[in-house]
This record gives structure tokens, C-alpha cells and sequence, in this order.
């Protein structure tokens, strides 16, 4: 049974791509915070929590904003009917690091409950789960590298045994200025502007699409 | 799609063992592995009790018949123990008879390790093999070291959903084997503890300074505790012919949209996680014996999780309870290691005594099973495993 890819939403490079289409560039942010927050203003997100999040919940919350914004899917579908599947290698690696060196500070010991709670990759997917009231399946893997053949297959498994109805998945990673968001949406029908068949084929020549667009 | 998963075999390490009959021999004299912490050097030492295992990180290593000098983090070393113990309980002796993977989830990785040598490594004077640790950080590490050492090949993922990690990767073994991709499949957790997880769950004000005490009226929060659980699952093909421990029959996940640290007061994403657990085994909830709770002891899961049971199993709840009283919250383990006390409460009809209850939440109409049972068959047991981000699972185990 095909499923389909129908948007997509990438950010790199100081550069935001929707389906296939750079869309926002700022290459004179003063770092790659300071670049999310102004994709935040330009595309006019409306959601201070934005502000308290670690920077890789920051990055996956307003890529899901953008790609949920071209396709309506929370519109379209039931909460439980959207799985969220994500992937990255360094799992929570940046504010990881924030919380050790409060820890291992013996003068300004410190460690804040407002850190500690991002030291997990999957509350980006519960960053997006509460902003969007999506309560479908939600898992978060660890790969050394984005993994189109185990990302396109289990995703088709899942809409294909009727778990859910659609599915965000995609690739989270953000570490000492490096940070890369490829989100896309995966339905059973041409739903959307895409309508690439959910294939490790197709998938990654999506990936790669993405990378070389970033990097124009 | 429709094919039976069978487990057949069982592997654990935790504070009331060190092997499956170490851990039976502590539920049937119901005593908890909850005390002092004496491998981690931490301000917080004598303010918290926790779940340890009482091994050093050498002795773990001789345990294995590893060099004491040899860099495997505290995490690894948790995982091989429970992972080999399931492996060979399984009867598992030439892994290349099918295809086999191995599945494991952990939350903090290597940390421990890194948490101690994290001023040398950002001090080039200092020089040394302890930079090698540095390699083990991650959570993948150990997953690929667990599966170096039983020589698995076929199929190695991790999974980092806080503490339904392991019961997500049970849910993903499984389903590795309905569609045919591995015959056999070892999934589970292993975490150790760090002084980064005790700082963090200091900070969240959700331990308990003493023993934990979960679905009592007075609860003050959560132990912390450490170790690894691993079960082996199978298809009919590579179980044929083995001693079955049981069948698992249903798996659910979902999120419950609400809050990072907090379930929703109506338990949503429980009694979604529960029911679509339901709807996989094509059980009813008055087929269920007994429920193993996730039941961490804090204020907030026991009240969010005793909801969502009576939402969905009305004034007829089974014997339920929460064993983390025995091991402690052993976070991304807690879902294998209480993985294997559901085989075995199947194999041995037995439901395990919520410890330290004494009153009765005035929320919530069920009370949980305070001594341990062995009377009553035990067929089918719910599990359920909850964690940060709203990640809420639940694994339903059957007789064979």
C-alpha cells in the first residue's frame, strides 16, 4: 500500500525551505538562536512558550508550525490520528551540556528545573504534541545518520496497520552550531502539495533535495 | 500481519538482584532494594534514598568476565548483564539461526562516565585513556555494545522516549516481527543512575527523601533507581520447539498533548495508550488479572494513572500495584525491567505487593494489592509506562 509526502518543511543553513521551495532567509543573525527567532517573528508564530524552549525544541517547534501551517492536518485529521516519529544522533546534546556545567559548577551551582526538563530528545515531539493536541502514536530514535529506510518503512507500517492516519516524521538535530530540521508530513491519500510516494527511494532523494537547496 | 509474539526468554539486573532468581528470591520475601547511594559522589548522598545496584562499575565488568580496566559505561555494563541473561534464557546459541535484533533504550546514555570526567575532558593539560569515554556518551553507544558482545547484527535500534523508552522498544520489536523484517528480537532498557538525573529530579522537587510510597494518600514523590530489563521476543518459526514463558498480545502508545513534566488530570494519554493496547490483543479490560502500574509514587502520575484505569475498567479494577517501591524509577529501564516481572507474574501467578501503602487515596475507589499473591491464575497482565513529552505506553502480556 503507497502512502504519500505531502509537505515538507526544512530548515538549514540560515535558510527555511517549504516544499521544495526556499521560502526565508537571514544569514545575518548573530547565531542560530538568534536565526530561529527570527524565523519566529517573520513568519508571525504566535506562541510565547517559544521563548523558555532549548534551542532544539525551538527549531522543531516552528518547523512543525510551517509544515503543519501548508497542509492543515491537525485541521483534517483526529488528535489520536496523527503519529509524530522523529529521529536525530545527538539526542538532547546542547542542553545536556547546560545542565552539567550547573552541575559541575561549585561556586554558581545551580541547576534549574526549566533546563533539566529539555535533557530528553522526545520533548520536542511533546513541544509539538501540546501545542498542536496531537495524542496519535509518538516515538523518538537515535541514528547516527538520517535513516531513510527505517524512517519510510516504519512509517508505512504504521498507517498501513491502521494505527494512524497520517504521521509528521523527519530529522531534529541541533548541536554547537550545527542544527538541521526535515520535517515532512506522510499521508495514505494525495492529500497535499507534494504527493511523493513514501519510499526509501523517494525520501531520500527528498533529504538530499533539501541539503542542496540549503546550501545554494 | 496477525502473527503471535512469543517470549521466551527474560534477563534483569536491578536493586533486588542481579539475575531473574535473585529477583524472584526479593519479591517472594517482598523485600525492596531501596537504600543508601554509594557509587555516585554527589552533595545529594545522604538526602535521598534510591534504588542502586550494589556492584561497582569493576565489579560489574568481572561479573561479565570483562578486564576491570576495560571503558564501558555504567549503562553497557547493566545492559549486557540483563541482555545476556535474557539471551541465553531463551536458549539462544547460534544468533545467526535467524535473524535477530536487538532493541534497547536508555535516557541518560553514558552520562555517568561523562559526569566524571567532564573537567578533564575540557582541560587539555590533562591527558589520558579516560578520553575514550567521551566515544560512550551517547545512547546509541550502548545499544551497539550490547549488541557487539551478543553478536547481533540483523537489526539494532535505540529509543529515547524518557521513561516509556522500553516498553516502546518492546512495541517495536514486535512489530519488527509481524512484518517479517527479524525473527527474533531482544528489546528493553538500561539506565544508570548520574548525578545528572539526580540533580534534575532534585530540581523538579519530585523525589521522595524516603522510601516512595506509590498510590498512597500521603505520597511525597519518586525513587530514583538504576539496572537493565530485556526480553526476547520470537516469531512462531524461531520459537518452535522452546519453553514459552508467554505471548505478547497487545502494545499501545500515544501522547498525552498536555504538559513536559505532568500527565493530564484525566490521564488521556493512559487511557489512549491502554485502549489502543486493548483494540492490538482483542482483549477486553475484564480479561486482565493484574495490572503492573507505572506508579512512580509522585503526586501527579499516581492520581493522573489511577483515573485513567477507572476511565477505562469502571468499579471493576483488577489486583494492580506499582513495584517501583522494590527497584525504584529506573527511567528509560523501568519498562523492560517491569516487562519481566509481568512474565513472571504469568509464569508463577503472582501479583507483587504495592509496597509502603498504608492510605487509601480518597481520589481513587481501587486499592492496590499490599502483600503478594500467589493464588489467583494470572493470565493476562497489563503494563503501562509513562513518560516526559506526554509519551505514554502500554504492553499487554499473555498466557500461552
Amino acid at each position: 500500500m503507497n502512502n504519500y509526502i505531502t509537505a515538507v518543511c526544512a530548515i538549514k543553513n540560515g535558510k527555511v525551505m517549504i516544499n521544495d521551495k526556499v521560502d526565508f532567509t537571514n544569514n545575518a543573525a548573530g547565531s542560530d538562536v538568534d536565526f530561529l527567532k527570527s524565523v519566529y517573528l517573520h513568519y508571525q508564530v504566535s506562541y510565547p512558550k517559544f521563548y523558555k524552549m532549548d534551542s532544539l525544541c525551538k527549531l522543531a517547534m516552528v518547523a512543525s508550525e510551517l509544515l503543519i501551517k501548508t497542509n492543515k492536518i491537525t485541521e483534517r485529521y483526529k488528535s489520536e490520528d496523527i503519529a509524530i516519529v522523529i529521529a536525530n544522533s545527538g539526542s538532547s546534546l546542547e542542553v545536556d551540556t547546560e545542565h552539567q556545567k550547573a552541575i559541575s559548577d561549585k561556586v554558581n551551582y545551580f541547576p534549574s528545573p526549566a533546563v533539566f526538563v529539555y535533557t530528553l530528545p522526545n520533548i520536542l515531539i511533546g513541544e509539538i504534541a501540546i501545542r498542536n493536541k496531537i495524542k496519535g502514536e509518538n516515538t523518538f530514535f537515535i541514528f547516527d545518520k538520517f535513516d531513510a529506510e527505517f524512517m519510510s518503512s516504519y512509517v508505512n507500517s504504521l498507517l498501513n496497520s491502521n494505527k494512524e492516519e497520517c504521521c509528521i516524521t523527519g530529522w531534529v538535530e541541533f548541536y554547537d552550531n550545527n542544527y538541521e530540521a526535515f520535517l515532512i508530513t506522510v499521508e495514505k491519500n494525495k492529500e497535499g502539495n507534494l504527493n511523493i510516494t513514501n519510499t526509501k527511494e523517494e525520501l531520500t532523494k527528498l533529504y538530499i533535495n533539501q541539503a542542496q537547496l540549503a546550501a545554494s | 500481519m496477525d502473527k503471535n509474539i512469543y517470549v521466551t526468554g527474560i534477563g534483569i539486573i536491578s536493586a533486588i538482584g542481579d539475575n531473574v532468581a535473585e529477583t524472584l528470591d526479593s519479591v517472594r520475601k517482598q523485600k525492596s532494594g531501596i537504600g543508601s547511594l554509594d557509587n555516585i559522589e554527589t552533595r545529594h548522598k545522604n538526602d535521598i534514598p534510591v534504588g542502586e545496584v550494589k556492584h561497582t562499575n569493576a565489579e560489574l565488568s568481572k561479573l561479565l568476565g570483562f578486564s576491570p580496566e576495560t571503558k564501558i559505561t555504567r549503562t553497557t555494563l547493566l545492559g549486557i548483564v540483563a541482555a545476556k541473561e535474557a539471551m541465553e534464557s531463551a536458549g539462544i546459541k547460534d544468533v545467526k539461526e535467524f535473524r535477530t535484533g536487538l532493541i534497547s533504550a536508555n535516557s541518560v546514555g553514558g552520562m555517568a562516565m561523562t559526569e566524571m570526567y567532564y573537567k578533564d575532558f575540557l582541560n587539555p593539560e590533562k591527558k589520558g585513556d579516560f578520553v575514550d569515554y567521551i566515544l560512550n556518551h551517547d545512547c546509541g553507544d550502548s545499544t551497539e555494545a550490547i549488541a557487539n558482545v551478543l553478536g547481533i547484527k540483523d537489526h539494532i535500534s535505540t529509543i529515547s522516549t524518557a521513561c516509556s523508552s522500553s516498553a516502546n522498544s518492546i512495541m517495536l520489536g514486535a512489530r519488527l516481527i509481524k512484518n517479517n523484517i527479524v525473527d527474533r528480537v531482544i528489546v528493553g532498557g538500561t539506565d544508570s543512575l548520574s548525578k545528572f538525573t539526580i540533580n534534575g529530579f532534585m530540581t523538579l522537587m519530585i523525589l521522595d527523601k524516603e522510601k516512595c510510597k506509590p498510590f498512597d494518600a500521603e505520597r511525597k514523590g519518586l525513587n530514583l533507581g538504576e539496572g537493565a530489563g530485556f526480553i526476547v521476543l520470537e516469531s512462531e518459526k524461531a520459537a518452535a520447539g522452546k519453553e514459552i514463558l508467554c505471548e505478547l498480545s497487545g502494545y499501545g502508545n500515544a501522547n498525552d498533548a498536555y504538559h513536559q513534566t505532568a500527565s493530564s488530570p484525566t490521564g488521556e494519554g493512559a487511557y489512549l495508550a491502554m485502549e489502543k493496547a486493548f483494540k492490538v490483543s482483542g482483549l477486553k479490560p475484564a480479561d486482565i488479572d493484574y495490572i503492573n502500574a507505572h506508579g512512580t509514587g509522585t503526586g501527579v502520575n499516581d492520581l493522573s494513572e489511577g483515573t485513567a484505569i477507572e476511565r477505562l475498567f469502571g468499579n471493576k479494577v483488577p489486583a494492580i500495584s506499582s513495584t517501583k517501591a522494590f527497584t525504584g524509577h529506573t527511567l528509560g529501564a523501568c519498562g523492560g525491567i517491569e516487562a519481566v516481572l509481568s512474565v513472571l507474574a504469568i509464569k508463577y501467578n503472582m501479583v507483587y505487593p504495592n509496597l509502603n501503602l498504608v492510605h487509601q487515596m480518597s481520589e481513587l475507589t481501587f486499592t492496590p494489592v499490599k502483600e503478594l499473591s500467589t493464588d489467583k491464575p494470572i493470565n493476562h497482565v497489563l503494563s503501562n509506562s509513562f513518560g516526559f513529552g506526554g509519551n505514554s505506553s502500554a504492553l499487554i502480556f499473555s498466557r500461552h
